[in-house]
């Protein structure tokens, strides 16, 4: 009887350990979070992903929408601090524009994450790598190509000069396909604007004027499939095209994938996985605990039906499989950054 | 003294020369770009690239038939571009539910037909100067396409029919080339030659005047808002279909490329002058410079840059014009 007794009183302790180390963190009551542009496919999805983590967590978010507008994301932040939330979460219109608030944040002690860009005076940042992202895509298009384009690989790039994080994408692709196809070219660098219709007006013409391309790659899912369609409407084949799309953030690469035969690649950014990553970072921060400054959220690149590892579809609703999301194991720290570009 | 006003005059008569004959400068305009850029770049003389030239043409040309009718009556319409995108929508979703053509394109028709309803009884009931009411209009309409659909509605149906729409070749021409030049030419001979094209110059020339006239001016400007509208369905339709979905963030700027293009080709953004004639021209204009640019591999940012310089060139010749016609 005393055996069993101590030994009841030995496996409660255990439990009561094991329970404890599992919640020795506090959680915060409640999150804000500031989103550049909620209507945005992306930030839908890093919001999901940021309501999924703190539902488990079993806290609250909240979402204020800066609208693409630097002065409202500022007054939505000051809201948020006269509100108390726990911790501040914030994608900075302009990353200029949100140094002062860092400032007074520190100051009065609360907590932020940053999401996509570094800024001056941040604690931490969580992000994905844009040149990996690139790269890593570009290397499966080069395996591609020496498989299936007879080693050849002429790039049509709809491309975002305006933003570095773009910018980097396109540089790390065509740096990746080189490692296979180091002959590989880029015939068309161009300005899709991020639209659709704007990346197949660019693409139409710029096919009029060299259609001698096999590879359409672009910064983000719009892009690739301005391009596609434009290289479509001139009425050419794809059976010698590969076209590789950027984001993985909605449903139309899904439906190109499955549809159109040149489509096979996509580089998947997993905007919910950003999502959960930012609020991890945030109860650490809630709780005083040492964070990185960058904080990397993993990318990868998809091949074919690979997307149906991390997601499915059921009608019109994308699932995530946290599992396997959780599972892609992200770098310690990018192979290139914005700041290279400057050099 | 005299020799004082000598070159004033020869300079006022000279720009009269050139208001007065603004089809003709632009006509000689599209020519010395055509060679100039033939010049420089071979293949922009090639078949394939003449296709997409008029193939971008024609979303711009359909829309920029109603504008122009619009600008006549002294109206305008800033809300197309958000139209567009929210009736390319609405298209390929009501498609994708019936698998229908015929219902996906009455919906477009019925969706944008409203919304320019709604615009010409915002204008003509409530007296909410057009510029106004539209650019609410736009804002509601952006707002809007993302209660209805938070992304791209992607084709479903796989309905060959309606990849043809956009895509689709008559021989050698685009189908939605064809469908503009109908258009333009209904559009045409409605304006020249009909009571109702007549009566919208009277209107925007001097509201006033048609309205001791008989005229019922308000009624036709809403009727010009409804045209518009059901254009920019037609063009929602064309767009979804070279989309291969409904792109709730289309059209953006599409407002000011049309605008520019109608006041490019002589429509009067006082109402009461213009032609669809000067109005083709105006789109060939522009598109020939969007081609241009990327052929000629310039830079191009230039491509936003050029429809606002038009617009403010185009916009200080209709003003000599009109001063010239007031003395």
């Amino acid at each position: 009887m005393r055996k069993l007794l101590i030994g009841l009183l030995a496996t409660s302790a255990v439990a009561v350990m094991v329970t404890g180390s599992a919640f020795a963190e506090k959680m915060p009551k409640k999150v804000g979070y500031v989103v550049n542009y909620a209507t945005h496919e992306w930030y839908q999805n890093v919001i999901k992903g940021m309501k999924d983590r703190a539902a488990q967590l079993g806290f609250e978010v909240e979402v204020k929408d800066a609208n693409l507008d630097a002065a409202k994301q500022i007054a939505a932040a000051e809201d948020f601090m006269s509100q108390g939330v726990d911790v501040l979460i914030i994608t900075p219109v302009n990353e200029d524009a949100v140094v002062p608030l860092l400032r007074r944040a520190k100051q009065e002690n609360m907590p932020i994450v940053l999401e996509g860009n570094p800024v001056k005076g941040m604690t931490t940042l969580v992000a994905i790598c844009d040149y990996d992202t690139g790269y890593h895509a570009g290397v499966e298009a080069g395996k591609y190509a020496k498989e299936h384009l007879g080693g050849k690989a002429k790039v049509m790039n709809v491309g975002l000069p305006l933003l570095s994080a773009t910018v980097l994408r396109s540089n790390g692709f065509m740096d990746g396909i080189k490692t296979e196809v180091p002959d590989a070219v880029m015939v068309h660098d161009l300005d899709g604007g991020g639209n659709p219709d704007r990346s197949f007006e660019v693409s139409a013409a710029a096919l009029a004027q060299n259609g001698d391309v096999n590879v359409i790659y672009g910064i983000n899912d719009s892009s690739s499939l301005g391009g596609l369609q434009a290289w479509k409407a001139a009425g050419k084949s794809q059976d010698d095209l590969l076209v590789v799309g950027t984001g993985g953030e909605g449903l139309a690469f899904i439906n190109a994938i499955e549809k159109e035969p040149s489509y096979k690649i996509e580089a998947a950014m997993f905007p919910e996985k950003v999502g959960f990553t930012a609020i991890d970072a945030a109860v650490k921060l809630y709780n005083k605990e040492e964070v990185p400054s960058w904080i990397v959220s993993p990318t990868t690149p998809m091949l074919g039906d690979g997307w149906k590892k991390y997601y499915s579809v059921d009608g019109n609703v994308r699932t995530i499989n946290w599992d396997a999301v959780n599972a892609v194991k992200a770098p310690d720290k990018c192979m290139k950054t914005a700041a290279d570009l400057k050099k | 003294m005299t020799t004082d006003t000598l070159p004033a005059r020869k300079r006022g008569v000279s720009l009269s020369a050139l208001t007065d004959n603004s089809q003709i400068v632009l006509i000689g305009l599209l020519a010395v770009l055509c060679i100039g850029i033939s010049l420089a770049a071979p293949q922009f003389y090639s078949p394939d690239n003449a296709i997409a030239i008029l193939r971008q043409c024609a979303l711009v040309l359909i829309v920029a038939v109603g504008m122009t009718m619009l600008l006549v009556a002294g109206e305008v319409d800033l809300s197309v571009g958000a139209s567009l995108a929210f009736t390319g929508c609405v298209a390929m979703d009501v498609t994708n539910r019936t698998h229908s053509v015929v219902l996906g394109a009455l919906a477009a028709l019925a969706f944008s037909g409203a919304v320019g309803l709604f615009n010409g009884l915002v204008v003509t009931r409530l007296k909410i100067n057009s510029l106004i009411a539209t650019i609410a209009t736009m804002m509601i309409l952006q707002g809007g396409v993302y209660l209805y659909t938070r992304e791209a509605v992607q084709n479903h149906h796989l309905l060959d029919a309606f990849t043809a729409i956009g895509a689709g070749y008559v021989g050698p021409v685009p189908i939605p080339v064809i469908i503009a030049a109908v258009i333009f030419a209904v559009g045409y001979v409605t304006l020249r030659f009909t009571l109702f094209g007549r009566y919208l110059y009277a209107v925007g020339a001097n509201l006033r005047a048609a309205r001791l006239s008989g005229l019922r001016a308000e009624r036709l400007k809403l009727l010009a808002f409804v045209i518009t509208g059901l254009l920019v369905g037609v063009a929602g339709l064309i767009l979804a279909s070279l989309m291969n979905a409904g792109q709730p963030t289309a059209g953006r700027g599409f407002e000011l490329t049309v605008i520019a293009a109608v006041i490019l080709g002589g429509t009067s953004l006082a109402g009461g002058r213009g032609t669809l004639f000067g109005t083709l021209l105006g789109v060939l204009v522009l598109k020939i410079v969007d081609n241009g640019i990327i052929i000629l591999r310039w830079n191009q940012d230039l491509q936003m840059v050029v429809p606002g310089l038009v617009i403010i060139l185009a916009t200080w010749l209709d003003i000599v014009r009109r001063r010239n016609d007031a003395r």
